[in-house]
């Protein structure tokens, strides 16, 4: 879930929440204040009364109360009001003044009423006084406004519910553009696009900023790593060409013996393999580094034809037969001295393990969408154990081979460079396969 | 043919400048970017060799300003960086050809041949050696008008090897010549016997060849 979601429904939830108590605690509130205003309303009546008590008045009521059955001395027509005056005894502890809710029946209808019930003596009489005011109103009215309160609520949460979503979307896209532009897209430092995201929050200006520092530091070790790689390979190849050199012109001397000779040849020997590996881990780590372009069209047919024919004196001198059967013109895009290389490693390799007068049979394909080329020899093959290590830098068959291990070291960095993958069948004595998977979104022609 | 040599490393400096010497040419050493343009400004060169690591700055800034005033000059540069990018961008600035270090001094003398012969409008246009005549601009060989079939490869051992007649030519220096530098990592200089033998059979057709030795156990050598 994402955090304008989560943080849209917990501001919801919070809201919804607040609502709840409020809705719970509104029939207190609403009692609250309209009990204390119709107790007011109350209080001024009782005081009107007793204000213009007179015992005539007094006499009325109670005459008027003992003829009738009940006590209702006195009733607005609506049963809204009424006013009770009885004689009853004065209880010493009784409060003077006291509020009530109670039901009361006024000519056969029975109502809630807010009564005042007040206690005082009048010319040595002890008098009850009630006067009662109907809730039926009140009731409806706090009904009208906790159903109308209730509405309004609803309506503020979806509006802010959207509101949120909609705030909260706005705050968060400079996020987005961050992740997309800054980091998704960025496969090498040196295309990173510096210019500021634009964002209302300082976090994200801050993220973004930080994001630049650190892209900056990357750039900063990729350069010096390609100066590091730059260097050595000038500092150690500049020395080797010297010896190489200096061997090459003594080789000319025709007062050297045999002996000196085959050593001079044996160390000429030696500083091409020295060169051959400083040059191949070079190549491995330019290719790990990025540093080779991909955007060449590529035409395996083509680089198998110009293999096929760099080695055709080789194949014949160990009597190979190379039959290419590739059916597809497949248009890929890469680097194409890479992939020469690669296909190189494994052609060469095709021959150099073997045997005479076998067979090296390239085919290609599809599979589940994926162009393949497979190139599979008649050779001496190799176990399982082996096959796991063949990648492994320094990795050689057996000892007394030529080489430095590296061929297929390079191939799968190229391979992994251009997202192929490498697949290798292999039966002892019966032969070696290595397959090309290219990658799906590559296009077909 | 006067050469100036632009290299920091004095010791290879120097054993390229005895090589080059050896061979005929002129040479001159500087160290710098400084003095090479110096050099370059006060006499004229038919070709530099131009190593691109130097201690006051990039021999591609020598090559810059080289190439806006002297344009008949070829330039060979030599190169420790076995970057691609540095030979694109080396070939729009108008460096003429590319050796990386390190180098057989053979394959320079082959390269300079070639490109001080480009830059000359092709005049020389074969070598001959022993009756045997070489034709470097359609790669065909002929004795006495009797025309041999080479492959390209045969052909091109043959040139590399009369063009350094009389010096002992290593089998790996002849690979690298043929096959390059670049796709290296499986090179097997004994294939390179198999296309001398061949070589040496379809030229023992035509006469003796004992002018083209095998040098036990480390290559081939053509006198003259």
């Amino acid at each position: 879930m994402k955090i304008k979601h989560q943080l849209a429904i917990f501001n919801a939830l919070t809201r919804l929440l607040v609502i709840l108590i409020l809705w719970l605690m509104l029939p207190i509130l609403v009692e609250n204040v309209v009990y204390r205003h119709i107790n007011n309303g109350l209080i001024e009546k009782k005081k009107k009364f007793i204000d213009n008590l007179n015992q005539k008045e007094i006499n009325d009521f109670i005459e008027n109360a003992d003829d009738s059955t009940e006590t209702y001395s006195q009733f607005s027509t609506l049963h809204s009001e009424f006013l009770v005056l009885s004689k009853v005894p004065v209880k010493g502890n009784d409060k003077k003044t006291f509020f009530s809710n109670e039901f009361r029946i006024i000519e056969g209808e029975e109502n809630e009423y807010r009564i005042l019930q007040y206690h005082f003596t009048y010319e040595n009489q002890d008098y009850q006084l009630e006067i009662g005011s109907s809730l039926s109103e009140v009731n409806d009215l706090t009904f009208i406004i906790r159903f109308f309160i209730i509405i309004v609520l609803v309506v503020i949460l979806l509006a802010t519910f959207l509101a949120d979503t909609v705030y909260i979307e706005y705050l968060l896209k400079p996020f987005y553009k961050i992740i997309d532009t800054k980091i998704r897209r960025v496969n090498e430092p040196e295309a990173f696009d510096h210019t500021p995201i634009k964002a209302k929050s300082r976090d994200f200006r801050e993220l973004d900023l930080v994001l630049n520092q650190m892209m900056d530091r990357i750039a900063e070790l990729f350069k010096k790593e390609k100066q590091f790689i730059s260097n050595v390979s000038h500092e150690l190849l500049t020395p080797i060409a010297l010896l190489k050199n200096k061997f090459e012109n003594l080789l000319q001397n025709e007062s050297l013996d045999d002996n000196a000779v085959d050593k001079i040849a044996g160390s000429l020997k030696t500083l091409d393999m020295l060169k051959k590996i400083i040059n191949n881990l070079l190549l491995i780590s330019r290719i790990e580094n990025n540093q080779y372009e991909a955007n060449e069209n590529i035409n395996f047919h083509e680089i198998i034809n110009d293999l096929q024919s760099d080695f055709q004196d080789r194949m014949d001198d160990r009597e190979i037969h190379f039959e290419n059967h590739m059916k597809y013109d497949y248009a890929f895009t890469g680097n194409k001295t890479l992939i020469h290389i690669l296909v190189y490693n494994l052609v060469t390799n095709a021959i150099k393990y073997n045997r005479p007068n076998g067979n090296i049979n390239i085919e290609d394909g599809f599979e589940k969408g994926r162009y393949f080329i497979s190139i599979a020899d008649s050779g001496l093959g190799m176990s399982e154990a082996h096959l796991e290590k063949i990648f492994n830098r320094f990795t050689r068959i057996s000892s007394d081979q030529d080489g430095q291990g590296l061929g297929l070291a390079i191939a799968e960095s190229i391979a992994s460079f251009h997202h192929i993958e490498i697949k290798v069948i292999s039966k002892i004595n019966e032969g070696t396969t290595f397959t090309l998977l290219l990658p799906e979104a590559a296009k077909h022609n | 043919m006067n050469i100036l040599i632009v290299e920091d490393n004095k010791e290879l400096a120097a054993e390229v400048y005895d090589f080059l010497c050896n061979a005929g040419y002129v040479c001159k050493i500087t160290h710098t970017c400084e003095d090479a343009l110096e050099e370059v400004a006060s006499n004229d060169y038919d070709a530099m060799l131009l190593d691109l690591g130097l201690p006051d700055g990039d021999g591609f800034e020598v090559l810059q300003a080289v190439r806006k005033t002297k344009s008949k000059m070829a330039v060979i540069v030599l190169t420790a960086r076995g970057e691609l990018d540095d030979r694109i961008n080396g070939l729009h600035l108008g460096a003429d050809d590319y050796l990386t270090k390190p180098f057989a001094l053979t394959e320079l003398s082959a390269r300079l041949f070639a490109v001080i012969r480009r830059m000359h409008g092709f005049t020389v246009n074969s070598l001959s050696i022993h009756g045997f005549l070489l034709q470097l601009q359609d790669y065909k060989v002929s004795y006495n008008e009797v025309p041999l079939s080479l492959t390209k490869k045969e052909f091109d051992i043959f040139q590399y090897l009369v063009l350094n007649k009389n010096r002992v030519i290593t089998r790996l220096q002849l690979t690298e010549h043929i096959w390059g530098d670049i796709l290296e990592v499986n090179s097997d200089s004994n294939f390179i016997d198999v296309h001398v033998r061949n070589l040496r059979k379809k030229l023992d057709k035509h006469r003796s060849i004992d002018w083209f030795e095998t040098v036990r156990n480390v290559g081939y050598r053509i006198s003259e």
